[in-house]
Formats: C-alpha cells, sequence, structure tokens
C-alpha cells in the first residue's frame, strides 16, 4: 500500500470491485424496475431507501405478477430479516460510535458492502467505522447510479431474467467462499444447502431462508464447540487454505 | 405492467424501506451497546456462510412457485460450480461475477439447457 495515499482514495480502491460488479446488476435491477412501472425518479429513491439487490429484483417481479401491496411488504420483511444477523455480527467493531452514526450506517448496510466490511474489520487492524461507512456510501453510489440509468436504458433493452438474477448467484458464491475458513464450514454450507431446501419446499415462503439459516448456523456452532472440548485433533477442525497465499503466511495468522 | 400508480409505488417504497431498515439498526445498536456473549460471537462465525449458501441453493434449486427444479437449471448448476472454483483460485469478486454471467448466458441463451 502506498503510504501517502488519501483516505477517501483507499477505500475507492478497497470497494471498486463491488462497485464495477454492482454496475451490470444496477443496470438490470433499473430496466426490470421500470418495466415494473417504477418512473426513475422512483427507481433512485428505492436504490437509496432500500438498497438491495435482491430485495429490488423481488420488487419488480412481484409488481409485474400484480402481487398486492402487502404481500410484497410482508416477503420484504422476511427477505430483510436475514440483516438482523449481519449487523450483530458487525456490531463487535462499531462499539462506542454515537447513535447518528449508528443510525447511517444501518441504513445504507446490505449484503454486499457487509461482505467487504466484514472482511476488512477481520483481516485489517486500522481498518476504522468511519472507513466502513465510506464504503456503504461508496457502494450506494454505484449502486444508484447505476439503477437510474438501467431505468433511463429502459425498454430499450431486453434482459433475459435469469440471466441477470444470476449476477447476484455468483456474488453470494464469491462470497460464501471467501467465508469458508475451514472444513466445518463446508459441512455447515451442504447442511444449510439441504435444509433450505427442505424448508423452501415446505414452508413456500422465504421464511424457510432464515430457519434454514437459523439451524445450519447452529449445528456449526455446538459442532464446533464439542470438537473444541472433546476432539481438538479433528480434521473437521483444519483451516482451509487460501491458494491465493504461501503456506507460510498464512501459518503465521 | 402493474395496475399500480406512481403514488401506490411511494407508499410501497417507504413501506420497504421501513421494514428494511428495522431488522438492520435495532440488532446493531442493541450490540454496539452491550457486551456480545462469547457464544453469540462463536455462532455468528457460521451465519453468514449458511445464509450465502441459502440464497444460492434457492436461486439455483428453487423456482417461483417454491417446488424443486427438476429442469431447465443444468446451466446454472454448471455456472455455478464454475463460480464457485473461480472464487477459490482467484478470489476476486468481479472476477466471479462476470465468468458467471458469461457463463449462464452462454448455457441459458445458446445451448438452452
Amino acid at each position: 500500500m502506498k503510504k501517502n495515499e488519501p483516505n477517501w482514495l483507499m477505500v475507492l480502491r478497497t470497494v471498486m470491485p463491488l462497485g464495477l460488479s454492482y454496475i451490470p446488476i444496477g443496470l438490470a435491477c433499473g430496466v426490470l424496475l421500470h418495466a415494473a412501472g417504477f418512473n426513475h425518479l422512483l427507481t433512485a429513491l428505492i436504490s437509496v431507501m432500500v438498497f438491495s439487490g435482491g430485495a429490488q429484483f423481488l420488487i419488480a417481479s412481484m409488481l409485474t405478477i400484480n402481487a398486492p401491496m402487502t404481500t410484497i411488504i410482508l416477503m420484504m420483511f422476511f427477505l430483510e430479516l436475514r440483516y438482523a444477523l449481519l449487523g450483530s455480527s458487525l456490531s463487535r467493531y462499531l462499539k462506542g460510535q454515537p447513535l447518528p452514526f449508528i443510525f447511517a450506517f444501518a441504513f445504507s448496510m446490505n449484503d454486499e458492502n457487509y461482505a467487504v466490511n466484514y472482511l476488512k474489520f477481520a483481516t485489517d487492524k486500522h481498518w476504522q467505522p468511519k472507513q466502513a461507512l465510506l464504503v456503504e456510501h461508496y457502494s450506494l453510489l454505484f449502486w444508484t447510479v447505476s439503477n437510474i440509468i438501467g431505468s433511463l436504458i429502459g425498454s430499450a433493452l431486453t434482459i433475459n431474467l435469469s440471466v441477470v438474477d444470476f449476477a447476484l448467484t455468483a456474488l453470494f458464491i464469491y462470497m460464501a467462499i471467501m467465508q469458508t475458513k475451514s472444513r466445518l464450514t463446508i459441512l455447515v454450507c451442504a447442511l444449510s444447502g439441504v435444509l433450505t431446501i427442505s424448508f423452501l419446499v415446505w414452508m413456500k415462503s422465504t421464511l424457510g431462508l432464515v430457519v434454514a439459516t437459523l439451524l445450519a448456523s447452529f449445528a456449526g456452532y455446538f459442532v464446533e464447540r464439542h470438537l473444541l472440548a472433546h476432539k481438538p485433533e479433528s480434521h473437521l477442525l483444519y483451516t482451509i487454505h487460501d491458494p491465493t497465499r504461501p503456506l507460510d503466511e498464512e501459518a503465521d495468522k | 405492467m402493474s395496475s399500480m400508480s406512481s403514488m401506490d409505488h411511494f407508499w410501497l417504497v417507504i413501506f420497504c424501506a421501513i421494514v428494511a431498515f428495522i431488522p438492520r439498526f435495532f440488532p446493531l445498536l442493541f450490540f454496539t451497546k452491550r457486551k456480545i456473549p462469547e457464544w453469540f460471537n462463536e455462532w455468528m462465525r457460521f451465519v453468514p456462510v449458511s445464509l450465502f449458501t441459502a440464497l444460492v441453493v434457492k436461486s439455483v434449486f428453487i423456482d417461483s412457485k417454491y417446488q424443486i427444479m427438476t429442469s431447465g437449471n443444468l446451466g446454472m448448476i454448471i455456472s455455478a460450480i464454475l463460480v464457485g472454483v473461480i472464487a477459490y483460485r482467484t478470489r476476486s469478486m468481479t472476477l466471479s461475477v462476470v465468468v458467471g454471467l458469461v457463463s449462464v448466458m452462454i448455457f441459458v441463451l445458446v445451448l438452452h439447457i
């Protein structure tokens, strides 16, 4: 890292991969919202106020099938419930921050900038809450501008829904891989996958996602606690090798 | 096209924003004021990965009627595996997303699987 690099530039460099990957997703989301009957102003408003790719895609697709407003809001509630888990997992890095800061931070937090900030807080001792908030605002800027441009392009483009949706899926795969620290995590992923399919089919609601997440994560927690107490040599606790780093560097951590 | 007016859409955005804000704000506020119990931290190490997997599995294997997709998602499955390999080897978010998009585009739009 360059020593005299200004803070805003350093943070911008951190957020750049996320910002760039927001452009195609944001464009597509803007196009979809336009198709669902949103004008440019409303698209800008929802991008700032809701700021969630998954939520905005869901709103667009539910509006096109003429779902009633109450159903859409209820779906939103279950979809956004996951932020309770994300928020509380970041809270230990935001201790002592004033209420307006917590308010602003919560307002612009979403899956992707959470992942960037969580990774930064976990790996960089000098990462500050203010820089984390700047990450959120940069990503918000990328997202909103892409959405507005997408809305302007509007009907001029025909986009295949399943292809566009996959941008978000690829993003989640990337984030899951980055979070995979031990062999046990792989087991938790597999369990989460099986539980997700079971509960979604059984409950017929996105609430199944919440239930599967809770059960899989608790299972991971209890198995890890049991192994640490009774079988600390278990191969499930082995760390996963990061292929972009040499092995000896990882041993130092 | 939706039958709602722009005013309806405006209120929809406001309500969705409130619903989105509540779970982002209150847990964050609660745990920055109080000491987080150790078990909570340990548990939280497994939450994001479980959630991301759940979201991926939902979009790849479950259709909009909450049934298991039995056809039409082979291209997505192969693309998802490809993205996983790229993400693990390169640790690059942009590369993962771009490769995923191109791959699914080829499978769905060109090969129709």
